[in-house]
């Protein structure tokens, strides 16, 4: 098990580097080159020379590589991710108030995605074709082939300006754990994710159960006598559970993505948020800061969710070399 | 072959002098079974052809940046204007054609885009294996954390907006799932039997990845580039609704029901429902064609 989780410490370490050199080499590729922040310093009309001297005080004039190097001894050591030269601050401080806000969203209308869409799956499964698979998976196609933020309309529609009356907006100006403690103004962005998950991963439950449930191992086990709820939660739900986890894990930047498109409908301050308003400022460091922070949060996902399948599945330990 | 013309007969159901039907023609058949397949192309198709035409014949005025001037806005449903009219006043229902040329054009385009390009790749890293495919796919993993929506954000920032740019954006970084799910055809057909075969005689690695490979993978191919062109609408959409897809005075889906959005809570349900309604259609029958097309290659529903 040790060498399982070194092994992939050591591959996630690399995807890490990979994504850290895409998130560096990016700004290269912009019309105006790494020299385009001088320009929103120095102002759109300065010379020459004077962007120039403003390259190499900030070390801009070195070779590809060695910035790099500093690069990443920057993000590794002192944990900084840039400089914002719009906003003029570090994209730290920008970033550091909101991470707890959006990552309480993520994960709050996650846990809640697992604890309904997989029962969800296994029920629609084991009703395969009875009216209530076919209103479940219909919605659920339905809700997978509608723009997330079209769903959020609906719902604002619906439940806040329709009936029940929920707050439309939940305060901005409150401890990040307020979800908690005053739950009703987070309801509706939470549902929305919640729902958004639920409609993709209820779908594969119900595939991934369908699928074990016509293996060999089942008909042994209802050949043996096991009762029908035995042979669904001790043998089907068992074996279905790695591909669960899987999906989940790989899910993730769909969850983060899904969370900016939540936050802009109900106004709800994360990094979501942050993000599209420094890319209407044309704020590039932020924007990529940003970016990587949240890639940074999917890859420790992603090794969570292989290190909890080689916990529930032993096999996956030998193979996965 | 010599066979008995009663076997022939019954084998082959619609009497044709083959003496099996032809494959593509099984599919066929198996695809026009499933009827509501066959409507979700038509709408399709209708909705394309539709988003081309319609403004060509129901004249209104999609371009004029100051209309709001002269032209009534927010204005309900009536005779002359038969969606009413948006905060701009501009014609809804004119406007959910001309919005839908873009979102429909720069879809397609961008999903065909994706589809090349992994294949591709997941060709490449399934077909060679080994060192070359722990390489890619290590890439691939790096490519896949970055959250998309992020990733194109942090593009429109970089880059421009134009039209041009958002199909390319679109096509050069959506291929990583499809490319995923390719490399694990081609590195299942690559050990099959036939494939074997065919190095063991002597052929080409070109030649099995042409002859072989990329025949055999062809349903998964179709099957993804399917969804991919679902997905590159909504991820289009997503954009424009942020404020961040096509420029004024074009427009899109994203960018109108973004528009409708903030007009929704006066009660202008004319400017969101409608377009909503033709969105999630238009996603759900390419989504359903998707899934059609998977059953049609499944070599189980052929007859043998």
């Amino acid at each position: 098990m040790i060498a399982y989780v070194i092994r992939r410490l050591i591959q996630s370490f690399v995807v890490l580097l990979i994504v850290l050199l895409v998130t560096f080499t990016l700004p290269y590729l912009e019309p105006g080159g790494i020299l385009a922040p001088a320009y929103i310093v120095l102002g759109t009309h300065a010379n020459k020379v004077t962007v120039a001297q403003w390259g190499v005080q900030h070390g801009m004039n070195h070779p590809f590589f060695i910035r790099f190097w500093s690069y990443l001894t920057q993000v590794f050591l002192h944990f900084d991710l840039g400089h914002s030269f719009k906003q003029n601050m570090s994209v730290w401080q920008i970033i550091a108030l909101y991470i707890p806000r959006t990552v309480w969203l993520a994960l709050t209308s996650l846990l809640l995605t697992i604890f309904i869409a997989i029962p969800l799956g296994l029920v629609q499964a084991s009703r395969r074709n009875t009216t209530f698979d076919y209103a479940a998976t219909g919605t659920a196609f339905v809700l997978y082939a509608m723009p997330s933020f079209l769903l959020c309309i609906l719902m604002l529609q619906t439940f806040s300006f329709g009936i029940l009356h929920l707050p439309a907006q939940p305060p901005s100006g409150v401890a990040p754990w307020a979800m908690f403690t005053d739950p009703l103004p987070f309801v509706l962005p939470v549902a929305c994710l919640t729902l958004l998950g639920v409609a993709g991963i209820s779908r594969f439950m119900r595939g991934t159960v369908l699928e074990v449930l016509v293996q060999d191992y089942i008909r042994t086990a209802k050949a043996k006598g096991c009762s029908k709820r035995q042979v669904l939660f001790r043998h089907a739900f068992r074996n279905a559970l790695g591909p669960i986890v899987t999906i989940l894990g790989l899910s993730l930047p769909a969850l983060f993505g899904g969370a900016l498109i939540i936050e802009s409908v109900f106004n709800y301050s994360g990094l979501g948020i942050q993000t599209v308003n420094a890319a209407q400022l044309l704020d590039i460091p932020t924007v990529l800061g940003i970016t990587l922070l949240v890639s940074i949060l999917t890859l420790m996902g992603n090794l969570l969710a292989d290190i909890a399948l080689g916990i529930v599945n032993p096999r996956v330990r030998v193979e996965a070399r | 072959m010599s066979t008995s013309p009663e076997f022939t007969q019954i084998v082959n159901k619609d009497k044709s002098d083959n003496f099996i039907t032809p494959l593509w023609r099984q599919r066929f058949n198996i695809f026009l079974n499933n009827k509501l397949a066959v409507a979700s192309v038509l709408f399709l198709f209708s909705m394309i052809v539709a988003c081309f035409l319609v403004p060509l014949l129901y004249h209104t005025n999609q371009t004029d940046q100051n209309l709001a001037l002269s032209s009534p806005w927010n204005q309900a449903p009536s005779a002359h204007h038969w969606l009413g009219t948006d905060s701009n006043g501009f014609d809804v229902l004119g406007r959910i054609f001309f919005g839908g040329e873009y979102s429909l054009t720069l879809g397609i385009l961008a999903g065909f885009i994706t589809i090349i390009f992994g294949t591709i790749y997941g060709m490449i890293a399934g077909f060679f294996g080994g060192i070359v495919d722990t390489v890619l796919m290590r890439i691939l993993d790096a490519l896949l954390s970055i959250p998309y929506i992020f990733l194109l954000i942090t593009m429109v920032t970089l880059f421009t907006r134009s039209t041009v740019f958002l199909i390319l954006i679109i096509g050069l970084t959506g291929w990583w799932g499809n490319a995923r799910i390719i490399r694990g055809d081609a590195m299942l057909i690559r050990k099959l039997e036939y494939s074997q075969a065919s190095s063991a005689m002597g052929a080409s690695r070109l030649h099995i990845i042409f002859r072989h490979v990329y025949p055999n993978s062809i349903s998964n191919i179709v099957t993804v580039a399917t969804f991919s062109v679902a997905d590159a609408i909504l991820y289009l959409s997503a954009l424009g609704f942020l404020g961040l897809g096509i420029q004024p005075p074009q427009t899109d889906w994203g960018t109108m029901l973004q528009n409708g959005a903030s007009q929704i809570t006066n009660g202008y349900w004319w400017e969101v429902y409608p377009l909503a309604f033709f969105f999630v259609l238009v996603v759900v029958s390419i989504n359903y064609i998707g899934d059609a097309l998977r059953d049609v290659f499944e070599v189980r529903l052929l007859e043998r």
